[in-house]
């Protein structure tokens, strides 16, 4: 959970003009977008799905800014901050591989089923039941992900601007909620793209002009512990570096199960996939997505480390310092807007914080649309309305984006009053999310996979997850059942709980599987690997297709691994 | 002209060019946005917003 109180006083900064100016045009245009989209929505398809019409440019830079929330960018640089280039681990090991993965094996499933959501592909793959718990698990997730997203905008925005919380909340709630009613999903992606050209181009500036200022890389590396800027020297034991876990749960935890369960079955990200025009486009989307991804670190890392270099005594003549907490501790959640006070000048301190601004409703668009399509088509129409006309579905879908950034809305409330129920909802997700690729993973690729198996193996990997948390303690958190075993750090026992949850979900979908009846064949045409016919890529340049592509990122990505082990 | 508002690269192009306009000219008519970054962010901003404008879709 971001933490924004106990703010040093002079972070607060001053708006002219000019920084009003930009922002206002900022806002003027991702509603322009909206207009522009609505003109295009005929049908419910349209609306919630884009028609699967979106180029591949568009979709891939989507697919990433999709995950650009504030999570990642104010929660990455203050991580960069605190934990130094071991950042980087969460882009080149816990995304690239797993978003190849999707790219190259998961996707002609996904789009080849022609399914409209991730819950939809569970309901052709396995059965009713185990579509309905994650559709729902999904739907309350996002909504909520959406309405925490919004309270982190509002109160980062009071805290250094002193704008008024509620105006903040209705403001960018608003905007929000015109271009996702007017252009749905669309309106939503084509936001996503522009958010990303700024937040790149908006934040850019601040990492040339702080790394120039702290005397380049070779300064910084040399005026902060070594463990700081080598990736993975010192992570032979989990007390050796500031993240607190070895090189294996750092593999397995994160590598493994959280990033394929993130990358590979949330439906929010594989969304902008399934809106590729064809097939081809559909697997390269998140594979071209990867290439910006590999590099982003230099936006939302660097800064993070440059931040904390400069903090160090050979430096400090700079005159700049992460604010504190209560406490007297870092503040790490306030080290991008730190910096943006310290470095930006009127002007494009208007463009710095429209980036964060971006950040945020690019979060929060992207949870609703999701939303939206997952409670229409995966709970609306399976379970209470069917055969109903296209039109009523398109109504529905309208409704459900307004009531979803009205439960928002309703949810930053909530997170303003009670802050411990952020925490508390983000460790119910992970125990949720923990076991979901093991569930994907057998149900593509071992056709004796059963709709029994999925279900009960989800639950008891969930369960699993809970347990585990319970039974261990790490920072002051978890244990709640009997700390029976201690973790040096959070972050590690993150990976644990997720890996136990994986485990137990593997093998108990696969007991479960062996006592209950398959599907036949048949009805598992193109839905798992060994009954589908393999497509092979009809584009004649190797550069158009999937597995070079990938398997040139891929290099790259060992490559980037070893020049900063 | 207005057809090519349906084009997403020609939006993101017109938006990009419109903030390089306020911080160039923020630059060279207030005091208050006379900073180098400023000129040079504005510059950066309007060259990827004219090929942006420019792409064919």
């Amino acid at each position: 959970m971001l933490y924004f109180k106990g703010i040093n006083p002079t972070i607060a900064m001053h708006l002219h003009l000019a920084d009003y100016l930009v922002i206002f045009v900022y806002f003027l245009f991702v509603i322009a977008v909206g207009f522009i989209i609505k003109k295009r929505i005929k049908s419910s398809n349209d609306f919630l799905n884009s028609n699967r019409s979106i180029p591949l440019w568009i979709t891939s830079l989507a697919f990433i800014s999709a995950n650009l929330g504030a999570q990642e960018v104010l929660g990455m640089v203050a991580s960069g901050a605190k934990y130094g280039i071991m950042t980087v681990h969460f882009y080149w090991v816990g995304a690239i591989f797993a978003m190849v993965f999707l790219g190259v094996f998961m996707m002609p499933f996904y789009y080849g089923s022609k399914a409209r959501s991730v819950p939809e592909y569970l309901s052709m793959r396995f059965d009713e039941k185990t579509r309905a718990l994650n559709a729902i698990t999904f739907a309350v997730m996002t909504v909520f992900s959406s309405g925490i997203s919004l309270y982190a905008l509002a109160k980062l925005l009071e805290v250094i601007l002193h704008w008024n919380f509620d105006l903040c909340i209705w403001l960018a709630a608003g905007i929000v909620m015109v271009y996702t009613f007017l252009g749905g999903l669309t309106s939503a992606v084509y936001n996503e793209v522009l958010q990303f050209f700024l937040i790149v181009l908006g934040l850019s500036p601040l990492v040339i002009v702080a790394l120039h200022d702290a005397g380049g890389w070779s300064s910084i590396q040399a005026n902060l512990q070594p463990e700081l800027t080598h990736a993975w020297k010192y992570m032979d034991k989990a007390e050796n570096n500031p993240l607190g876990v070895n090189f294996m749960s750092l593999i397995f935890g994160l590598g493994f199960v959280m990033s394929f369960g993130y990358w590979c079955t949330d439906f929010l990200v594989v969304q902008r996939a399934m809106i590729a025009k064809n097939m081809s486009e559909a697997q390269r989307t998140p594979i071209i997505a990867a290439i910006p991804k590999m590099f982003m670190p230099l936006i939302v890392v660097l800064p993070g480390i440059i931040a904390i270099a400069l903090m160090q005594s050979a430096l400090q003549s700079k005159g700049y310092a992460i604010p504190l907490d209560d406490n007297g501790g870092i503040n790490y959640t306030m080290t991008l807007p730190s910096l943006i006070a310290h470095y930006y000048p009127t002007g494009l301190l208007g463009v710095g914080i429209t980036a964060l601004i971006a950040s945020f409703m690019s979060g929060m668009a992207g949870n609703v649309t999701a939303f939206n399509s997952v409670f229409t088509y995966d709970i609306y129409q399976s379970y209470f309305v069917k055969n109903k006309s296209d039109q009523h579905y398109l109504t529905v879908g309208k409704l459900i984006t307004l009531f979803g950034i009205l439960f928002s809305i309703g949810t930053a409330y909530v997170a303003a009053s009670f802050n411990n129920i952020n925490d508390f909802l983000q460790l119910v997700f992970s125990f949720v999310n923990g076991p979901l690729f093991a569930t994907f993973l057998l149900g593509m690729f071992w056709k004796r996979t059963t709709g029994h198996g999925a279900f009960w193996g989800l639950m008891i990997g969930t369960l699993a997850a809970a347990a585990t948390h319970g039974l261990t303690i790490a920072e002051g958190k978890g244990g709640w059942i009997a700390p029976m075993y201690e973790i040096s750090s959070g972050m590690g026992q993150a990976f644990i709980v997720a890996a136990f949850s994986w485990i137990a979900n593997f093998f108990s979908t696969i007991i479960v599987s062996l006592f209950t009846k398959p599907k036949p064949d048949e009805a598992l045409r193109g839905l798992v690997y060994s009954l589908t016919e393999k497509v092979y890529a009809k584009e004649t340049k190797w550069y158009l297709r999937a597995g070079p592509l990938a398997l040139i990122l891929l290099i790259i990505t060992i490559a980037l691994n070893i020049i900063f082990f | 002209m207005f057809e090519k508002f349906n084009q997403l690269s020609f939006v993101i192009g017109v938006f990009f060019i419109t903030v390089a306009i306020i911080l160039i000219a923020g630059y060279f008519l207030s005091s208050a946005l006379h900073f180098d970054i400023n000129l040079y962010t504005g510059l950066g901003m309007m060259v990827f917003g004219l090929v942006m404008v420019n792409i064919k879709e």
